[in-house]
């Protein structure tokens, strides 16, 4: 991809536009947006499995709900520890529980791969249901969001809703382009490789298990970070943050938004979550119409809302 | 609480005819999956169509009976509309591609499901001459689920007659097996295939319909009738009709046990199970093929 002075022109303008934001929109807006942030987290940890490394996750929320419940027990039980830090704990804890579960998952691919996260998210689950003692069960723990101390700056009250949404735009940022960056170096290449013919990549000399599974632990820390800027957001963390349709979330905005292309699930992240805010407030059945765009995206437009701004209609990851 | 041997007794049925009705949703699932290499999300929502639409067409035409020979009907056409129309057009984009369009399906029909009946749970009456309970030494049962067990077994002889003594029956476990070499032997496989298709959606809605009376209905029921048949074909095996039977007796009497003496582990142990199979055989118990 060519760095046209225009295309950064049109970068630096969005990251205004991103930056001016609570100051341009009234404050739902800004809560929309904040969402929008997080899931777009989400979305781009989810496609570096399915859109890079050729693997179909669907029990990504296993990891989006362990950094989302770290998070809330923290918050709870350890007075006086920095949000950034807990943000880091919950990142980390989807990140071990990634090579832990990534180390049988990645084994299998296709269907397989599949059903196997699946089982494992459903397991976690479990758990989180179960163990009414720590996770308070389905009724979910509440907590009030910490304030945030920054060298510097001092306190930063995150019941202000638009420090809240700076704070989720520079680690979301952060773990997007950090992301971005995995995908740049010669391990984002391996990844692209095994997703064409992992048997070829393996002749070449990659070893494949360890391609994917890092492919796979990089990619469940950044969900579980994502699931711990949710927590700090929604300042409640249940059984909703780990279930199967939470792990159905990702699916529905990669695939809308165009999982050949990078920002394509930023994209299916922001359109999921604005379609979501203005389709239910006319009507609860907004997932009809999300489940018929989804289909007539897959029958029609397989590059995603993505493949209509870009030239190519499918562009590889990589170069 | 001490439990006597008949407790026993009656919830072994109760697994069972648990897993009779799973093992009629599995089926078409895993024929399907054998076939086409497609797991088909949208499978479980045809279960949930049957119990629904026997809702209403009992509640109109007062004949249980009669939707258990309408519904199934209706279902089976829509599956076969399903795979002419939507998921042969999605082939190119390989299994994925189709995957992830029965997984559309699934959530438009659960949602289509709850705008049309609504989101509060339903239930059907039990038709008249199948109510009440039977007494054997000692034992009550509720003659409905005698009936479900006794009905899932008709079925599940009529589809061992038909898969190994008919000619078509033949060609289905043979296209399981290469379906690309059946085509080429002169099969007409894509019609077949349809044909599975639509069958295997007519037996979930006919397991929806028998099931109707037993459980209530509600939106959320496809979704929890999936999660027990994946762990069901991934136990029995991807493509293999008699590790579909034997997972789902398995999972059946898992469930029916498991609120007995573990309710608090019963699912975490489902899923472990599931992931465990997936882990050392990935071809599932009783599954040869790869």
């Amino acid at each position: 991809m060519r760095h046209l002075p225009l295309r950064r022109l049109a970068w630096l303008l969005f990251a205004a536009f991103l930056v001016l934001f609570p100051s341009l929109f009234r404050e739902i807006r800004v809560h929309i947006a904040t969402e929008v942030l997080t899931y777009a987290l989400f979305a781009v940890s989810f496609n570096l499995l399915f859109g890079y490394t050729g693997l179909l996750p669907f029990g990504h929320a296993g990891f989006f709900g362990l950094g989302a419940y770290a998070a809330a027990l923290i918050i709870s039980h350890i007075h006086g520890m920095p949000v950034l830090v807990t943000l880091l704990v919950g990142a980390l804890a989807g990140f071990v529980a990634a090579i832990i579960i990534g180390s049988v998952c990645v084994r299998l691919s296709g269907a397989y791969f599949a059903l196997i996260s699946l089982s494992f998210q459903m397991f976690l689950f479990a758990v989180a249901y179960e163990w009414r003692s720590v996770t308070n069960g389905d009724d979910g723990m509440s907590f009030v969001r910490p304030d945030l101390y920054l060298p510097l700056l001092g306190k930063i009250s995150l019941q202000n809703f638009n420090n809240l949404y700076y704070l989720t735009l520079v680690l979301a940022s952060m773990g997007i382009i950090g992301c971005y960056f995995v995908l740049k170096t010669p391990l984002g290449n391996a990844m692209v490789c095994v997703r064409e013919k992992d048997v070829r990549a393996s002749f070449l000399g990659y070893n494949v298990f360890l391609v994917k599974l890092t492919a796979f632990a990089i990619s469940g820390l950044m969900a579980g970070l994502a699931g711990g800027l949710f927590a700090i957001y929604q300042e409640v963390v249940a059984t909703t943050c780990i279930d199967n349709n939470m792990s159905m979330i990702p699916v529905l905005m990669v695939v809308i938004g165009g999982p050949s292309h990078f920002l394509g699930p930023v994209l299916g992240a922001a359109f999921y979550v604005v379609l979501q805010d203005w389709i239910s407030s006319m009507t609860g059945y907004w997932m009809i119409i999300m489940g018929a765009i989804f289909v007539l995206i897959i029958l029609y437009l397989q590059g995603g809302l993505a493949s209509l701004f870009t030239s190519s209609r499918v562009w590889r990851g990589g170069e | 609480m001490g439990l006597g041997i008949e407790s026993y007794i009656v919830q072994m049925v109760h697994g069972l005819v648990y897993g009779m009705l799973l093992f009629l949703v599995a089926s078409g699932l895993t024929l399907v999956f054998g076939m086409m290499g497609v797991l088909n999300m949208a499978h479980a929502s045809f279960y949930m169509l049957g119990a629904y639409l026997a809702y209403t067409i009992t509640g109109h035409l007062g004949s249980f009976w009669l939707s258990l020979l309408i519904c199934p009907i209706l279902v089976g056409l829509l599956g076969i509309f399903i795979e002419r129309f939507l998921l042969r057009k999605a082939y190119k984009g390989g299994h994925i591609s189709q995957l992830l369009l029965t997984f559309g399906l699934f959530f438009i029909f659960g949602e289509s499901v709850r705008l049309v009946w609504g989101g509060a749970p339903l239930s059907v009456a039990s038709p008249v001459i199948l109510a009440g309970d039977i007494h054997v030494a000692g034992m009550t049962y509720p003659v409905y689920r005698l009936f479900i067990l006794a009905f899932s077994f008709l079925v599940l002889i009529g589809m061992v007659l038909l898969l190994t003594k008919t000619r078509i029956g033949i060609i289905i476990r043979a296209a399981v097996t290469d379906a690309d070499m059946v085509g080429v032997l002169g099969s007409n496989v894509p019609v077949v295939l349809m044909a599975v298709f639509g069958a295997g959606a007519a037996l979930a809605a006919m397991a929806g319909v028998i099931a109707a009376p037993f459980s209530s209905m509600y939106p959320g029921m496809g979704a929890d009738a999936l999660l027990d048949c994946f762990v069901v074909i991934v136990l029995g095996g991807f493509g293999s009709l008699y590790g579909a039977f034997l997972g789902s007796l398995m999972i059946g009497e898992l469930q029916s046990f498991g609120v007995l003496w573990i309710p608090r582990l019963a699912l975490v142990f489902q899923f472990l199970l599931m992931a465990a199979v997936l882990i050392w055989r990935p071809t599932g118990l009783f599954g040869e093929k790869e």
